[in-house]
């Protein structure tokens, strides 16, 4: 019992964590008419208290380090970043706290941003933002004591930034010439990408007055008493305190009295939001959610036998949501014999990936990619959409055992099956469903004439010990998949395909796939600041991925959210999870 | 401690005591020990019947190959996504899984098959290396007495402390490394599983045993074994081991299915025996999160396990009655 409940708990947290997180969440604003999604209905009743049922903790509950989905959840309910999303578009980026779209310089080296005003922060602080606390929310993230995980992704160009610089420390290449404006200088043409991450939670601003002690501890403790910008904020007492945060057990939210509907794009519909921790049992947790003893689900999936009870009986209280994510098994290429690209390709072509989408729910839960990035992700159409740009081995999701033996052969098998015999260290997760993938892609591979040694272990230590470090050698990671960071299909591909990423720890480029020509193209396209010409571009390197075939890309992922009958729950195309400023209940 | 000679009182002289003198068959002195006792057993029909069922059991282990080719079964690994449903829900018992299959589309009944081997093994493996430790142990330590059996007796009180369910998890966590533990000789799997059961049961057995010895050393013909010059090896091993043989026959039965759980208990935890190889309590444990859509995946290996363990216990019961015809249930 414990085991099987405990895995889903952490698939709950980790797949979506470790793999890579993060949708984030945004909030964004502009000027807001609340009725721009559809699936609600326009006018939510107001009030009453959303319950969301979690089995875990979030990663962290500062905005500014939080580099996990469940906490851009949260901080897309209490913070304004400068750029948001509605509900349903998770491409297009909305105005929160800006009060337009970024201005890219022609040489995408600086990015203006216009802030609005009469924006306001939560007690205790109560006093008005300005542009020089969206610069300390990001010189924060630079902090040894903050250290957030995407800030060098995506900011590291600013000039004169540092990653585990000294608390306190500026960035010079960020200005705020006046209360109402912040330009972003950048060593390298870059603007495209850095206007895209505005709309992290790490844009959310910071007071800096007020969290400089905090952060001047280490780790910092600001997420402990944070202050909110957004409708609602941890319920906190009167020196800032979040108490509505019990690590492991507990986030409270309640309304942000300074909050001004006016001009907010979210609704924000209920006054309160509990999120109760520690519900392990995810067939129990989802049970009470569809009877209605609780409102919505939070930071687990339920499992296959509730997702078909729910689309034979409740349907409409089921929605599948794309959260611009893909699972695959990585083969370590620089390690015989995944180094020669046709020994992968026939893996590809061979592979029973309907199989390995079983051990999630099916079809439900997503598509099988015939390439790698993942609808709803700019690039996605252009790479060849869900018909995929017609690479023969990745054509066929069930297994084609006689392409397979083709590649093999061209690859120098005469029999069609690998014939070495050395054996090959898996690594794989022991919990629950993860598990049932890693035993199917083991036999898989022996299927093909691999001799698989498979180890199991944690999902945490699966990564951190193993896949995530290259000196430990693993040959094939069964177990990994990523989340885009925001809409844009370098936040997606370059982590994880590009050479130049490789870390001897934390690394997630897990089929530690080094292409020259490749790299150079993805530091190119880096630099492309016109939207399209960067999904065009993207796109060409998806293909590129996709030919040198580093993984065996098995699903796109969709989240299943389930909600009880007495709530409007809307989902969020951009969290990929359940927007709760735009929940409301019936 | 009883005067009596013969192993039959012995069994029971540390619970029992002096008023345990055996009598009665002993007037039939053409027959030996052993015919006595299997005289007695087979009178107990229980215990017969048990029986009947370990020897099925142990046949089953060995041939479970061809057993389950017979049945039309696929081997215990291989996956049959066809037996799934749209959502990956396995389907229940058919002519062609008659036991059904488990979530990843493995045929149940192959499973439980291939299940009774890691069980068997482990069970006679572990429960025969404790013995083998337990007996030497006790024996040397009751024999020489002194700081011998201060050091043995001490030691094994404390491993007795421990709480062996941690001790396995802690073990078996230490030892699934890339190279095991013990400079490689427990390897994550059945060998940690087989350590912990030494470990758990070996001071169990060895204080029984220097219970027994502590006793029989001071009988004549152990003085007359000494006088005659007998090394002390010849008197521990020659003269006082086969008067323990029915203790720890009887133990031994009895360890046995205590030890058939503690493996399915650490493969329920998953420090057990490593995936994809089948055992009854890796496969119950996967079985909980989907019990109530696939009961099959539950109940069969389930069953196996009550019977397997009931078996054992009613052949251990049956075998201390038989040893020892004077106690609870002879007539």
């Amino acid at each position: 019992m414990r085991r099987s409940f405990q895995w889903t708990l952490i698939l709950g947290v980790l797949l979506a964590l470790t793999l890579g997180v993060a949708a984030c969440g945004g909030d964004d604003g502009d000027d807001g008419e609340q009725g721009t999604t559809q699936g609600t209905p326009a006018e939510g009743k107001k009030g009453g208290k959303l319950t969301a049922l979690w089995t875990d903790d979030v990663d962290n509950i500062d905005c500014g380090i939080s580099y996990y989905q469940m906490g851009f959840q949260v901080c897309a309910a209490t913070q304004k970043a400068l750029y948001g999303y509605e509900p349903e578009d998770a491409v297009n980026a909305v105005p929160d706290l800006a009060e337009a779209a970024p201005e890219i310089s022609e040489d995408g080296k600086t990015v203006t941003v216009k802030i609005r005003t009469g924006i306001k922060f939560s007690p205790p602080v109560d006093r008005e933002v300005t542009s020089a606390d969206v610069k300390y929310a990001i010189e924060r993230g630079f902090f040894n004591t903050v250290n957030n995980g995407y800030a060098g992704a995506y900011f590291g160009d600013l000039v004169g930034a540092k990653v585990g610089a000294k608390p306190g420390t500026e960035i010079s290449g960020i200005e705020t010439p006046d209360d109402q404006t912040i330009v972003f200088n950048l060593s390298k043409g870059t603007g495209g990408v850095v206007a895209g991450a505005l709309a992290l939670p790490l844009s959310a601003p910071v007071p800096k007055e007020y969290a400089e002690k905090f952060d001047a501890e280490n780790p910092s403790t600001y997420g402990q008493n944070q202050v909110s910008t957004g409708p609602y904020m941890i319920e906190n007492d009167a020196s800032g305190k979040a108490v509505g945060y019990q690590a492991g057990r507990r986030i409270h939210l309640v309304r942000n009295p300074n909050w001004v509907a006016d001009g907010d794009f979210r609704p924000a519909y209920v006054d309160e939001i509990d999120m109760p921790q520690g519900n392990d049992d995810t067939t129990v947790a989802s049970r009470k959610i569809l009877d209605g003893e609780a409102m919505i689900n939070g930071d687990f999936s339920p499992d296959p036998a509730i997702l078909k009870q729910v689309v034979s009986r409740q349907k409409e209280q089921l929605v599948l949501q794309p959260n611009g994510g893909g699972r695959w098994v990585a083969m370590n290429t620089t390690i015989k014999p995944f180094d020669d690209p046709d020994v992968r390709r026939a893996v590809v072509a061979g592979f029973d990936r309907e199989a390995m989408r079983l051990t999630r729910g099916g079809e439900l839960i997503g598509d099988i990619p015939t390439h790698y990035i993942p609808p709803e992700v700019p690039g996605f159409e252009e790479a060849g959409g869900l018909e995929g740009p017609g690479i023969d081995f990745m054509s066929n999701p069930a297994g084609d055992a006689a392409l397979s033996a083709e590649y093999f052969k061209k690859a120098g098998y005469a029999s069609g099956k690998y014939e070495g015999s050395e054996s090959i260290l898996m690594v794989g997760t022991s919990e629950g469903v993860a598990e049932k993938a890693a035993l199917v892609a083991k036999e898989n591979f022996e299927k093909m004439g691999f001799k698989i040694n498979l180890k199991l272990v944690t999902q945490d230590a699966m990564y951190t010990k193993f896949c995530n470090s290259p000196p430990a050698k693993v040959v094939i990671c069964p177990n990994v998949g990523w989340l885009k960071d925001f809409s844009d299909a370098q936040t997606y591909l370059d982590p994880t395909f590009n050479g130049d990423n490789i870390l001897q720890t934390g690394n997630s480029n897990w089929s530690q796939l080094d292409d020259p020509e490749l790299n150079k193209k993805m530091n190119d396209a880096k630099l492309v600041t016109d939207p399209q010409e960067r999904a065009d571009a993207w796109a060409e390197i998806d293909k590129d991925i996709t030919n040198l075939a580093p993984a065996i890309n098995w699903v796109w992922d969709k989240t299943p959210l389930i909600r009880s009958e007495n709530v409007n729950a809307q989902a969020s195309a951009f969290l990929g999870q359940w927007d709760l400023a735009f929940t409301s209940l019936k | 401690m009883s005067t009596g000679a013969g192993a039959s009182d012995l069994l029971h002289a540390e619970d029992s005591g002096l008023d345990q003198m055996v009598r009665g068959e002993q007037a039939v002195a053409a027959r030996s020990p052993l015919q006595l006792f299997w005289r007695r057993f087979r009178r107990d029909k229980v215990a017969m019947v048990a029986l009947g069922f370990i020897v099925f059991l142990i046949f089953v282990a060995i041939f479970a190959g061809p057993i389950s080719r017979l049945f039309g079964a696929p081997a215990p690994n291989v996956q049959q996504t066809a037996a799934l449903d749209d959502f990956g829900l396995p389907e229940g018992p058919s002519s062609e899984h008659l036991f059904g299959v488990d979530p990843i589309g493995r045929d149940v009944f192959a499973r439980v098959l291939y299940g009774a081997q890691v069980s068997l093994t482990v069970a006679f493996i572990g429960t025969g290396l404790s013995v083998l430790f337990g007996v030497i142990l006790g024996t040397v330590a009751a024999y020489y007495r002194r700081w011998v059996d201060t050091i043995i007796a001490r030691a094994l009180d404390v491993m007795l402390a421990f709480p062996v369910l941690l001790l396995g998890l802690g073990l078996a966590t230490a030892c699934s490394g890339e190279d095991g533990c013990v400079g490689g000789l427990i390897q994550p799997g059945l060998s940690v599983v087989i350590a912990i059961i030494v470990l758990a049961n070996t001071p169990y057995v060895a204080r029984i045993i220097r219970g027994q010895v502590l006793s029989l050393r001071e009988k004549e013909f152990v003085e007359a074994s000494r006088s005659l010059g007998a090394s002390n090896r010849r008197i521990m091993f020659r003269d006082i081991l086969p008067n323990l043989v029915a203790p720890i026959i009887v133990y031994a039965t009895l360890f046995i299915p205590a030890n058939i759980l503690l493996e399915a208990a650490l493969s329920f935890l998953g420090v057990g025996v490593q995936p994809p190889r089948a055992s009854w309590g890796d496969m119950l444990s996967d079985a909980v999160s989907i019990f109530d859509v696939a009961w099959w995946f539950m109940f069969f290996p389930g069953m196996a396990l009550l019977l397997t363990v009931l078996a054992f216990n009613l052949v251990g019961d049956g075998l201390q009655d038989a040893l020892n015809p004077k106690s609870t249930r002879s007539n």
